[in-house]
């Protein structure tokens, strides 16, 4: 039996039997039980994929997804991985052309409403929409509801929410005009299905989504105010703690238009720029995935850090222009849905083609009425909140409440939606190793979400979508997954989106951006890339030493052990004494424990987050190849899974380096070079320091010696200069003063110098090169010979020497902060003015207090609830503890 | 008639320089049938690289700046002179009950839809279940608007104290009915969410009050303030009713409108936000309502 096979017939079988139960339209299954029209063509392959290989493909989208780094944050969790099921939703051209249609049309609605409610208002003055349902919408932007700002195409690019009615009818439940998200989701998903099930995808005629993108690129273009030859686009993201923070990047990066922060944009003689050191750069379009009230915290709400000071002025004079307009959101108020038609006729003149899910607002005697009759089957919510606000309220309670405010209220019908065959694992985990096929295809609930961009004179709908499949509860994330969308040609020679006319970016223009944010996540990933390379060599090194005198205590080795023990407890402290695995473990997967290399990956993943679209996509798979090493660990207790694991990590960490090396050498590279080699200059300070500054008798100290060569990944030149023979001297030539040796103090600092050279903001004298250069010269000066010169247990020179070099390498990376990455001071509210004569007693006037990262965090952002600023993860530069 | 010159002179101090000062500021009097704007400029100081005057949705005007010049000093100075004339109020509107004044509940009266903005919450003047029970003692059944809504000013000066330490520019309606006290933007705000719980439209006003000086005693400049009051909407007069809680009386020819908005965060005299590493800063504010001779003729 083949997977679909089996799903015909469970559905034929309860219809059947029950009879009673809800009429559901199914995708793929008509009511004669046979394949609908999209699905027959595809009968062969599809039909013929049996579980076995539904669960592979399963597998490898799960590998692909982890590899690309992609990942979503629901409200109020943790990032979790995206999830994409492997079964398509496919519609063929018949079924998508009224739904193309219809989307235009609404697009075109929804435009011509948004021009009117901050213009002429003809809607709520003759009566056709109420006016509380659009000025009791938090969407309802007041400072740009003015006579002289008036935009003319406000929104850009809008999505909206459908589900299917029992019928197979596609209705609206949502639109989406804030700060629309899951374009770049939905293109993901298309990548990752064709790359895992090719032959499919190239049977099945479908139409490639690669065009709509050129065509979002120069609409946005299009859209700057006036005629500009080279206007300059941004992408506005509230940051890499968004919900949606892989899909900013993701659009951003396809798009080609550099992915910024509030703080990154300034505002100057009523115009936006660009914050790159030494100049401003004016930006002229910005695709905003900020919401509205958080773009400006000098006229929208003041606690926002996410947002552009000035920025609603530069858009009331004309001189930049945000898309969707900062308005746009009044736009996703469910009360304007009951009103849509009747707008349409008044505004189009012509009937409205795509229906809502019926909706009554309570504000109207006869729709409170309606859904004080029908309050048990339908779904009541705030038009100005979540739509499971109300969730979990009895009866009663509801209805005081709708009665209290009815205008606040609408209720809404309950779309059956449509079903989907949907794989479902029942093996935990990936499903290796059980003997069945780790799961099944069930029918699962599903909705739609259709884009629609503004592009020439008239709206275009993606011919194509990103599809989620619900769980049991509709507002609950919990079982969620998404489903890419197949549209299939009419006939073979449509073009794809059918947008023949559109050229490939010709002028694509890939800019790199270099404001002091990204310099200052690129310095980070090169420390936390290094940090976290540093500390699995180490981890490697003592293993081994471990595996073969910890059972042997007072042994040259045992003692070795507990000195090379020491290196990392100096960098991570101790956490467990007796068990030296349990160590192991725990510095390799501990991510709340500071100095671990879990918590370098964190660090370096929270860095590369802020720069995601600057980076080849091939970057994040040094996440998949490390969770997948820590994954193995976890599952295997053995000690020799230690190394394993540890090896497997050190592979994927150092393909880093095969990414890095092929990228342009721009202010940005020199920072991830510059970051990298300051973290070994450190690196190799702490090793020796925690080592070889005490004596412990010649057998030690030569078993040291040449366990610190091989963390330090410098065994094999040291063998091939001094024959094998190792002494401190040698050790000590090599690792410091050696500016041939790549892993040396010397050439670390070296290499500093000259990434720090290359910088725009190097003046030759700057604080950071002066630091760098003066560095420089202590260590060509420092001969070997007093290094290594003995007193008393220890070698009183070496430690003195490493002390200050650590203190002056950790001034250093400090003064590169100042000067490389400071942005100046955050926004602050001016105290407000008091109503009270002469009032010295007051306290709201002096107060000076910035505005709390914490308080952004619980932001609503980009049409999703997000967060805001990262804070900087620690700085390993504090000695051990 | 009477005619005042009004200077307002808002100025910060900082420990630091700021290095740059964006604000917004609502200190152009309102031309209004029963107010005349003779003249008005609203000035600051370090000169601002960029400004502007514009017109808000609400019909007040506001001036935006920009500061790039280093400064630990900015100074807005707002200086108008304006003609106030005695208000006359629609005496059919003053006598319908209360209840036909609601524009939700009634959206086919003339301007409903317009005034629907200030029948609906808003942040600084939430309606909350203690407003609407406080209300609700004034407006009883049938009761006449202008008597109901007198009513409730009456009720208000009587029952909360004026104590400027009672409360701070963030405070709620629900800590003003907590410490029955406030000051006059408190008590705006409280008026406005008793009214609004039971869906009448009404609007906070700011601007100032002309008082005179003791007797026998001359008038102390720049001892005058900023004030607040609230408007409350009188369907088909196309008029509003203004009363001034604190004062406890009708706003007439005393009473000069700079600009109204839904709550205070509509309308502060001065808003902004500054780029600056100082830590304290001042504010000191000094208003003068001075009453000029009108020539005859």
């Amino acid at each position: 039996m083949t997977a679909l096979r089996d799903y015909v017939a469970g559905l034929a079988q309860p219809t059947l039997a029950g009879g009673a139960e809800p009429a559901r339209y199914d995708e793929v299954v008509a009511p004669d039980g046979g394949l609908r029209a999209a699905w027959k063509g595809l009968a062969e392959l599809a039909v013929g994929l049996t579980p076995a290989d539904l669960a592979r493909v399963d597998r490898d989208i799960a590998r692909v997804l982890e590899d690309d780094g992609v990942t979503y944050a629901p409200p109020g969790r943790r990032t979790e991985p995206w999830r994409l099921d492997p079964v398509p939703l496919i519609v063929d051209a018949a079924g998508w052309a009224p739904l193309e249609v219809g989307l235009a049309q609404r697009a075109e609605l929804l435009n011509a409403v948004l021009v009117d409610l901050y213009g002429e208002q003809r809607l709520l003055r003759e009566r056709i929409v109420p006016a509380a349902v659009v000025r009791g919408h938090p969407g309802f932007v007041r400072v740009v509801a003015r006579e002289g700002a008036v935009d003319r195409r406000p929104l850009v690019f809008a999505a909206a929410d459908l589900g299917r009615d029992a019928q197979g009818r596609w209705r609206v439940l949502a639109d989406r005009a804030q700060a629309p998200s899951g374009l770049g989701y939905a293109m993901e998903n298309r990548r990752v299905v064709s790359r895992v099930m090719p032959e499919l995808y190239r049977e099945a005629g479908l139409h490639r989504m690669e065009p709509y993108f050129w065509a979002m690129r120069s609409a946005l273009l299009q859209s700057a105010n006036g005629d500009l030859a080279d206007p300059r686009v941004v992408v506005l993201s509230p940051g890499t703690h968004s919900e949606t923070a892989y899909d900013q990047a993701f659009i951003a990066s396809i798009l080609g238009f550099p992915l910024v922060q509030g703080s990154d944009l300034v505002v100057r003689d009523g115009w936006v720029h660009l914050r790159v050191p030494g100049r401003l750069e004016r930006v002229d379009v910005i695709l905003r995935r900020v919401d509205a009230a958080w773009s400006d915290p000098l006229e929208l709400r003041g606690e926002s850090q996410l947002g552009v000071v000035g920025l609603t002025e530069a858009v009331r004079r004309g001189r930049v222009r945000v898309v969707n307009g900062l308005g746009a959101g009044v736009l996703e108020s469910p009360g304007l849905l009951p009103y849509l038609p009747a707008a349409c006729e008044a505004l189009l003149g012509e009937p409205l083609r795509l229906p809502s899910v019926d909706t009554w607002w309570c504000g109207e005697p006869d729709g409170l009425e309606q859904v004080l009759d029908r309050l048990p089957e339908l779904s009541v919510r705030p038009i100005d909140g979540a739509a499971d606000a109300l969730r979990g309220l009895g009866r009663e309670e509801l209805t005081a409440r709708l009665l209290a405010a009815p205008h606040r209220y609408v209720g809404q019908e309950r779309l059956p939606l449509s079903q989907a065959p949907t794989w479902e694992r029942t093996a935990p985990g990936r499903g290796r190793g059980a003997g069945g096929a780790g799961g099944r295809v069930r029918p699962r609930s599903l909705t739609l979400r259709a884009f629609t961009l503004r592009y020439g004179s008239s709206y275009r709908p993606l011919v194509g979508g990103l599809a989620t499949v619900h769980g049991e509860d509709l507002h609950d994330p919990v079982g969620r997954t998404t489903k890419d969308v197949w549209v299939l040609k009419g006939t073979p020679g449509e073009p794809d989106q059918n947008l023949a006319e559109v050229l490939a970016t010709t002028s694509a223009r890939s800019v790199s951006v270099t404001v002091p944010r990204i310099l200052e996540d690129m310095f980070w990933f090169g420390r936390y890339a290094e940090r976290a390379e540093d500390l699995v060599r180490l981890v490697l090194t003592t293993h081994a030493v471990a595996e073969d005198y910890k059972t042997r205590p007072g042994t040259t080795g045992a003692v070795s052990l507990g000195v090379l023990l020491g290196a990392s407890a100096r960098l991570a402290g101790r956490r467990h004494e007796d068990d030296v695995d349990a160590e192991f473990r725990s510095l390799l997967l501990d991510g709340e424990r500071s100095g671990s290399l879990a918590h370098a990956l964190g660090g370096m993943w929270e860095a590369l987050a802020g720069v995601r679209d600057q980076l080849s996509p091939d970057i994040w798979r040094v996440f998949g190849a490390t969770d997948r090493a820590a994954d193995a660990l976890r599952a295997d207790p053995h000690s020799h899974q230690i190394a394993e694991s540890a090896g497997r990590a050190l592979t994927g960490i150092l393909s880093l380096q095969g990414v890095t090396a092929s990228m342009m050498r721009d202010p940005g590279w020199h920072m991830i070079g510059a970051g990298r080699s300051i973290e070994r200059a450190l690196q190799v300070c702490h090793l020796l320091r925690a080592t070889v500054t005490e004596r412990r008798g010649l057998d030690v100290d030569r078993t040291v010696l040449g366990c610190v060569l091989q963390a330090a990944e410098s065994a094999v030149t040291h063998r091939r200069r001094y024959r094998g023979y190792v002494r401190p001297a040698s050790v000590f030539e090599l690792l410091v003063l050696d500016a041939d040796n790549p892993r040396s103090l010397a050439f670390s600092l070296g290499e500093v110098a000259a990434h720090l050279a290359a910088l725009p903001a190097s003046t030759g004298s700057s604080r950071p090169e002066r630091l760098v250069a003066d560095l420089l010269e202590q260590v060509r000066a420092q001969d070997v010979a007093t290094l290594v010169a003995i007193g008393g247990v220890g070698r009183p020179n070496l430690e003195a020497f490493l002390e200050r070099m650590t203190a002056s390498v950790a001034r250093l990376s400090d003064a590169i902060a100042e000067v490389h990455f400071a942005s100046g001071p955050a926004p602050r509210l001016l105290g407000a003015a008091t109503l009270v004569p002469g009032d010295p007693g007051r306290p709201e006037g002096p107060e000076l207090v910035p505005a709390r990262a914490e308080d952004a965090a619980d932001a609503a952002v980009a049409g999703d609830e997000g967060a805001a600023a990262a804070e900087r993860p620690d700085d390993p530069e504090g000695e051990a503890r | 008639m009477r005619r005042y010159r009004v200077t307002h002179r808002t100025a910060y101090g900082y420990d630091d320089d700021v290095t740059d000062s964006y604000g917004v500021a609502y200190l152009t009097p309102r031309s209004l049938p029963w107010q005349e704007v003779r003249a008005a400029r609203v000035e600051v100081a370090p000169v601002p690289a960029d400004a502007r005057d514009d017109v808000d949705c609400y019909g007040n005007t506001t001036t935006w700046f920009q500061v790039t010049t280093p400064h630990r000093r900015l100074v807005i100075d707002a200086v108008s002179e304006v003609d106030v004339a005695e208000l006359e109020h629609d005496a059919a509107a003053l006598a319908m009950p209360w209840e036909r004044a609601r524009p939700l509940v009634h959206p086919d009266l003339p301007d409903a839809w317009e005034v629907t903005d200030f029948a609906l919450p808003s942040g600084l003047a939430e309606p909350t279940r203690g407003a609407a029970a406080y209300g609700a003692q004034s407006l009883t059944r049938r009761r006449p608007l202008g008597e109901a809504v007198l009513d409730l000013m009456h009720r208000i000066h009587r029952d909360f104290e004026y104590d400027k330490t009672a409360t701070t520019v963030t405070s709620t309606v629900a800590d003003t009915l907590e410490k029955r006290a406030g000051v006059c933007q408190d008590f705006a705000h409280l008026t406005l969410a008793c009214l609004r719980a039971h869906g009448l439209a009404a609007r906070y006003v700011s601007g100032y009050l002309a008082t005179d000086p003791p007797p026998g005693r001359e008038r102390i400049v720049g001892a005058d303030a900023s004030h607040a009051w609230v408007a409350v909407w009188l369907p088909l007069s196309g008029g509003w009713l203004a009363i001034d809680p604190t004062n406890d009386q009708v706003a007439g020819e005393r009473y000069v409108t700079l600009a109204w908005g839904r709550d205070y965060g509509d309308v502060p005299p001065v808003k902004g936000v500054i780029f600056t590493e100082a830590t304290t800063s001042t504010l000191r504010v000094s208003v003068d309502v001075a009453p000029l001779e009108v020539s005859a003729g």
